[in-house]
């Protein structure tokens, strides 16, 4: 009963962590939520694990419900990269912005008219200006 | 020879410690009359002060980001500056500066947008075996996955009509940027069309350039991409 309890709690976690991707990564959400559903199904009827596993041909129960954790962890893995891409794209967004707003422009034959936010260094002799507030 | 023409040309050339090959590169661009952006991609060595000494822009990511990341910023910049058209050019050096000219008279002859460099339609090139092997994969990859029937895909001089570039949103900050923007220009719908490009192979483009161990990560960045918003 105790293990139950404790497997419930941390497939009820991956329930909830499926919920929440929703909307940003629909098939690992709906990966995860299968999974998880499956896993709760079998943790409170484990006599029909070994009958499912015997359909699935794996043969015993307790070998379906490590295989099914395996998947989850991938999955949770996998929902780990995503979430990792989302900020690489966010730190992309914000150096593109920093680096266009500093961008080195030659200003003899760059149009001046090029963007309306563009400032121009004023008389420091330089054949050069930095473009400001300029956005992606 | 300068371009005589009043059609506005900026070309892009993303740049990541490309100190040997640069200059050259761009003396030979400022050289046929086009204006140059380089997009120094967070190098380590002297390839923002070669850029800043010969480019007419200088844009600099603060860390290094990536080619697709350093493509994506040098569009951006270039739609920014009122661009009629806008050439991506590697900094390797692989490139000609005399193909440019082809590539925007054949966008304005044919009225398409996209015109995507191909080595493999200007004659008789020294390829390497597993280079051309790959290549021939990603065509047919490209071909099941876009719908484009292309002889090159992986080439890095293409120009752009300034609708073309606008309608391109990549996302792919590294390898797999290539095949984003394929598949963006098929996504877009607008006419493309393929332009014999000459590649003049050296030992560091081929050191610098990707290997077959590359197109495992590449797949994976594509099929990632394709899970998440």
């Amino acid at each position: 009963m105790i293990v139950q309890m404790v497997l419930s709690v941390l497939l009820g976690a991956v329930l909830l962590h499926g919920w929440t991707q929703l909307r940003r990564s629909p098939l690992i959400a709906w990966m995860s939520l299968t999974a998880a559903t499956g896993g709760l199904y079998l943790v409170w009827a484990p006599a029909h694990t070994t009958e499912i596993a015997g359909m699935v041909g794996i043969g015993r129960g307790a070998d379906l419900i490590m295989y099914l954790w395996v998947c989850i962890s991938l999955n949770l893995l996998l929902s780990l990269h995503l979430k990792q891409l989302r900020q690489q794209e966010t730190l992309t967004r914000l150096a593109r912005h920093v680096a266009l707003a500093n961008a080195f422009v030659r200003t003899n034959d760059v149009r001046a008219a090029a963007a309306p936010t563009v400032a121009r260094l004023q008389g420091d002799g330089r054949r050069s200006t930095r473009m400001r507030g300029h956005t992606a | 020879m300068r371009v005589i023409s009043s059609d506005t040309v900026w070309i892009v050339c993303p740049a990541f410690n490309e100190e040997r090959t640069l200059a050259g590169v761009l003396t030979r661009l400022i050289a046929h009359g086009y204006k140059v952006v380089v997009v120094d991609d967070g190098s380590r060595d002297k390839t923002r002060e070669i850029a800043e000494g010969l480019a007419d822009a200088v844009v600099s990511h603060p860390v290094n980001l990536g080619q697709g990341a350093a493509l994506a910023t040098g569009l951006a910049f270039a739609l920014a500056q009122d661009a009629d058209y806008i050439v991506t050019f590697d900094s390797d050096g692989q490139h000609r500066a005399t193909d440019i000219a082809r590539m925007i008279a054949t966008l304005k002859s044919t009225r398409s947008d996209y015109a995507l460099g191909s080595r493999f339609l200007a004659g008789r090139q020294r390829i390497p075996l597993l280079r051309r092997l790959l290549l021939r994969a990603a065509t047919i990859f490209t071909a099941l996955t876009t719908g484009l029937r292309l002889t090159d895909t992986h080439n890095g001089l293409r120009a752009f009509t300034r609708r073309g570039a606008a309608a391109l949103d990549l996302r792919q900050d590294r390898m797999a940027h290539a095949s984003e923007i394929l598949s963006e220009v098929a996504l877009s719908r607008l006419p493309y069309v393929e332009v014999p490009v000459t590649i003049d192979y050296t030992e560091y483009s081929l050191a610098k350039g990707q290997r077959a161990s590359d197109a495992v990560m590449i797949l994976l960045d594509l099929f990632a991409r394709k899970l998440h918003r």
